[in-house]
């Protein structure tokens, strides 16, 4: 089972190699919206969700602790 | 398969070499000059499945919330992050943990006036950032603070994160602890009922009050012996440009908490057990018992695509489960519409839904004999669909001022949420950037 993780794993990093985007390519890519985390001014709302769903994680965000919820 | 691993190994460390070398050539400050974010928000919601009184009653509750994030560059290659906010909530289940309090009716779908209808939640978190000479290792510690009337923790937390393949992957680790503390606070009328009360003897029933229906009211209720709880995460995250227009990401969190994982004022009732009122208020049969361990796991995915110079397309997945018997799915969309140089506006759809806990049961359906229950609706089986309209503003040239900090960005945005079951909730949040001349 663990080999088959790690092989899988190194396959996705072998993958990965076969794109590289350059720098100077990545104007696109730099857009404030292409960030892969959600919105600084968004976390409140991920605090209520952390309040009133059983899920948290996954995200980037906060996983628990810290407060009487989840 | 050795060969294989070991190939894939060496195949792996060159691309790193070669990666890091083409890229060391110019160093620019991580971050040009200190910046403040101003956040903002009100909350509201209703409902009519109140924890406090055991899946039944108001669920009306406000909350303000409002936060300082001041980023600091005390370097070319260093970052700290003070983090300071405050939110106050104002809660009509929250106010029945003692709801007799003589103005009115005792009833579980009105508020009363009592000392737990509002509290003040306040929270302090620094973090600091090292990023290496050529941006591709990433390290960051974290300490934080958090009170409130009948919470406290103190947590830590730390991160890594490596680029590689001329910062097109990114591998990071990072792990929390937070070390959490409950002040107790019990449902009024069975304060009596704890070891050295004086049961119906109290002052509650013999002068203020009369109980109808069962009139022999005798839980049998015990206080919690341990009131820390512990939460532990581990997490691990891979992010990878896929092409000039797209790129995602994958998270991996566990999670393991123990302690006191009951809320101590949220009240069950037994079916198995005689009823008792004082006024339209039934008396509780005892608090909500939960497990004092619960690990999770939450597995999610972005994806980014940048359509066109005025739509970009974000999407996220997250699949959850835990071992109380929770699985749950969250999607969500949103795309970015740039109006002009300045305006771009946010609508977005979120959908979620999860399993009920093991533990989860209505008002009045559990038993008296089960080692655990709740009726927390937050832990019952539900869908919600939830929708955003954002707008935001934005100046690169920071012409409006406040003192030496130019304004760069407002944000603003509208959230709409509701579950399948009784549960409505709005917020109006925003955000208002300034950097530092």
């Amino acid at each position: 089972m663990i080999k088959r993780v790690f092989l899988m794993l190194s396959v996705i990093l072998m993958l990965s190699s076969c794109v590289a985007v350059k720098e100077y390519e990545k104007v696109n890519l730099n857009d404030p919206d292409m960030i892969l985390a959600d919105k600084s001014s968004d976390r409140n709302i991920s605090t209520f969700h952390s309040y009133r769903e059983a899920a948290s994680g996954g995200n980037g965000g906060k996983t628990g602790g810290g407060c009487g919820c989840n | 398969m050795k060969t294989l691993i070991s190939l894939s190994l060496l195949l792996f460390t060159l691309q790193i070499g070669y990666s890091q070398d083409s890229t060391a050539t110019y160093k620019k400050r991580v971050l040009e000059t200190t910046e403040v974010d101003f956040l903002t928000s009100y909350y509201t919601q209703d409902g009519e499945n109140a924890a406090v009184s055991g899946g039944i009653g108001t669920e009306e509750l406000s909350d303000i919330t409002a936060a300082f994030v001041v980023s600091i560059p005390l370097n070319d290659d260093d970052v700290l992050t003070i983090d300071a906010g405050i939110s106050a909530y104002t809660s009509a289940s929250s106010s029945n943990v003692g709801p007799f309090d003589g103005d009115g009716r005792a009833n579980p779908y009105n508020a009363s006036t009592g000392a737990s209808q509002g509290d003040v939640w306040a929270n302090m978190t620094g973090t600091y950032t090292h990023n290496s000479d050529d941006r591709n290792d990433i390290w960051s510690a974290k300490l934080s603070v958090s009170s409130e009337y009948d919470y406290f923790s103190i947590g830590v937390g730390g991160s890594y994160s490596k680029l590689f393949n001329e910062k097109n992957t990114e591998l990071s680790i990072h792990g929390n602890v937070y070390i959490d503390t409950w002040n107790a606070i019990y449902p009024t009328e069975l304060r009596p009922f704890a070891a050295g009360g004086n049961g119906l003897n109290d002052i509650l029933f013999t002068q203020f009050y009369t109980i109808t229906g069962n009139t022999n009211y005798n839980p049998d209720f015990k206080t919690f012996g341990n009131e820390g709880r512990n939460t532990y995460s581990v997490g691990l995250g891979f992010s990878q440009i896929l092409s000039k227009k797209l790129q995602g990401s994958l998270a991996l969190d566990f999670v393991l908490q123990d302690g006191l994982l009951s809320t101590p004022f949220q009240r069950v009732y037994f079916s198995d057990v005689p009823d008792s009122f004082i006024q339209d208020f039934h008396l509780a049969d005892d608090i909500e018992r939960l497990p004092d361990s619960r690990f999770k796991v939450a597995l999610g995915g972005r994806l980014h695509y940048y359509i066109n110079e005025t739509f970009v397309l974000r999407t996220f997945y997250r699949y959850y489960f835990d071992d109380w018997g929770i699985t749950s799915h969250t999607a969500s969309i949103e795309v970015p519409i740039k109006l002009s140089d300045k305006f771009t506006v946010y609508p977005s759809y979120r959908f979620y839904n999860q399993t009920a806990a093991d533990y989860f049961a209505p008002y009045e359906e559990h038993m008296s004999t089960d080692e655990f229950y709740t009726s927390d609706y937050d832990l019952s089986n539900y869908s919600a669909n939830q929708f955003g309209l954002g707008l935001t503003y934005t100046d690169i040239f920071t012409k409006f001022h406040i003192w030496r900090f130019g304004l760069k960005s407002i944000d603003a945005k509208f959230t709409q949420y509701d579950r399948n079951i009784s549960l409505s909730a709005s917020m109006i949040s925003a955000g208002f950037k300034f950097v530092l001349d």
